[in-house]
């Protein structure tokens, strides 16, 4: 069977440069990076060269790169390290409606510890609005937190408008403020600089951008203090305990470069292909609607609605002639839960359930684009006649 | 995926699809909680099920279910319908995981309502 894998926002393959950068780390350059002895030493050149590297990828300084083991532990020790490092200036924080459940989950261990969390609306277009930000800012605001650009729907958010807001807050008095911003879904997508963005901090995740699952990293802006997560390990500048796992971090970097080279060419295909996938979907099928602003959005993704059927249904039915992609709902239990991210830009329990994400990569080709829109209008027919929702009339099969 | 070759076969092929339009015993339940919906319409005649047909919106176990009781139901005594259980839906779908059975649950449920407009 054919398998067209369109769930690149979930994870991407490993590239096999990337692979053959970090091979010899998981062999000869075996060494723990902390030991004194040349392999040792071996083993962290490799992994400052990464940090040099992603460094580069989002315009930073090395030393303000800690890896992590993914996206959501630089979530964590972004969101509670800043919480804890800062509350006696205040114990305020603002998020978005539909942030990663690393951040939202951080965000509810906090208040149940007594900080107070302001969520901004995404409103119909799934964006943050900047008056919404400046309307929710306290005095005791210590830390806002918005995604570059949401997972589920794509749609990129006003972040560097949000970080000139911050500085102007801090040039009129209000110093004890920093911004994080979830950028796992934007790496590899969109340009990153730290400078431009005026964020303290910003998350990353290496699967996303075709390097392997594991690693991650948070860049802290030199002089911001965060309170430890991980306890017992003097390892990235005492901010996060644990040996490193050079080889993945390795790999990490070397597909931050290859990101930010590649870039203009990659966002090319795949906005050519996510656009011929949805003007072919649009003429075959009808009762359907786009998720998030499509102006504003990553060029790789599609989150579409349909109506009368659910999103579970229609995943199953597509993995069943090979194709991959995934939705925000989730069915356990006798309890459906519509994705959160659909519900949060206002839309109703039918189209909340009937959501699916469609991500492309860069390997992805016309042909894989073609066979999966005739598999979904299939699918989507074939579903829509066993809906009751569908059929008031009589229809005898 | 774990489901059944069995229950990929119901996805793929779903049996007894559609509406009735002799029925004379039809039945919509829905599940308060998840919001799954399975209508059912039977053509009972002295005692016994000639035809039985589904629709089913909600995850895919609701479906396989919807489908699995109607192809089961047809030539059925009301007397045989009425004493079949969520398990013997769960068996002839081949099997879900305990987290899906509420769909065999809804099943059941949607069999007894028509049942009782039948009377």
């Amino acid at each position: 069977m054919r398998r067209i894998y369109l769930d690149h926002s979930a994870t991407t393959p490993v590239d096999k440069r990337v692979v053959h950068a970090m091979l010899p780390y998981l062999t000869e350059k075996f060494g723990n990076a902390s030991s004194v002895h040349q392999m040792g030493q071996e083993a962290r050149a490799g992994l400052d060269r990464a940090r040099r590297q992603i460094a580069a990828f989002i315009g930073a300084q090395a030393n303000e790169i800690v890896f992590t083991s993914g996206g959501t532990e630089a979530n964590n020790l972004a969101i509670r390290g800043i919480a804890e490092a800062a509350q006696s200036h205040g114990r305020h924080l603002i998020i978005s409606a539909f942030e990663h459940p690393s951040v939202r989950a951080s965000a509810d261990v906090l208040e149940k510890r007594g900080w107070e969390v302001t969520i901004l609306p995404v409103y119909e277009e799934g964006l943050v609005r900047i008056a919404d930000v400046r309307t929710a800012l306290r005095p005791d605001t210590i830390l806002i937190s918005v995604m570059m650009a949401n997972n589920e729907i794509g749609t990129v958010q006003p972040i560097a408008e949000i970080g000139s807001l911050v500085r102007s807050e801090r040039e009129s008095g209000h110093r004890n403020i920093w911004f994080h911003t979830d950028a796992v879904q934007a790496a590899g997508r969109l340009p990153l600089d730290v400078s431009v963005l005026g964020c303290d901090l910003l998350s990353l995740s290496a699967h996303k951008i075709y390097a392997p699952k594991g690693t991650g990293a948070l860049f802290v802006r030199k002089g911001v203090r965060l309170a430890l997560q991980q306890h017992g390990g003097h390892q990235e500048r005492e901010r996060r305990g644990g040996t490193e796992a050079v080889a993945n971090i390795v790999a990490f970097g070397a597909a931050a470069e290859l990101a930010q080279k590649e870039m203009a060419e990659r966002n090319e295909n795949v906005r050519r292909l996510r656009d011929r996938f949805e003007e072919q979907l649009s003429a075959r099928i009808e009762d359907f609607a786009f998720n998030g602003d499509r102006n504003s959005r990553l060029p790789h993704l599609s989150n579409i609605s349909f109506r009368f059927i659910e999103g579970e249904g229609l995943l199953i039915h597509l993995d069943m002639q090979g194709v991959a992609v995934s939705t925000g709902s989730a069915c356990s239990s006798g309890t459906i839960e519509p994705s959160p991210v659909i519900r949060a830009l206002g839309r109703d329990d039918e189209l909340a359930r009937g959501s699916i994400r469609f991500s492309f990569g860069k390997d992805n080709t016309d042909e894989d684009v073609d066979y999966a829109v005739e598999m979904t209008v299939r699918a989507v027919q074939g579903l829509r006649q066993l809906s009751p929702l569908s059929q008031p009339s009589a229809v005898v099969v | 995926m774990s489901y059944s070759e069995k229950f990929q076969d119901y996805i793929a092929h779903p049996r007894n699809a559609g509406e009735l339009s002799d029925a004379n015993a039809v039945a919509e339940e829905t599940n308060p909680v998840c919001g799954d919906r399975l209508r059912l319409g039977l053509r009972v005649r002295d005692g016994f099920i000639e035809a039985a047909r589904f629709l089913a919106y909600g995850c895919p176990p609701t479906l396989v279910c919807g489908s699995a009781l109607a192809e089961m139901l047809e030539g059925m005594t009301i007397e045989d319908a009425n004493r079949l259980t969520k398990d013997k839906i769960v068996a002839a779908v081949g099997g879900l995981p305990a987290r899906k059975h509420h769909a065999a649950a809804l099943a059941i449920e949607t069999l007894h309502a028509a049942i009782n407009k039948a009377k």
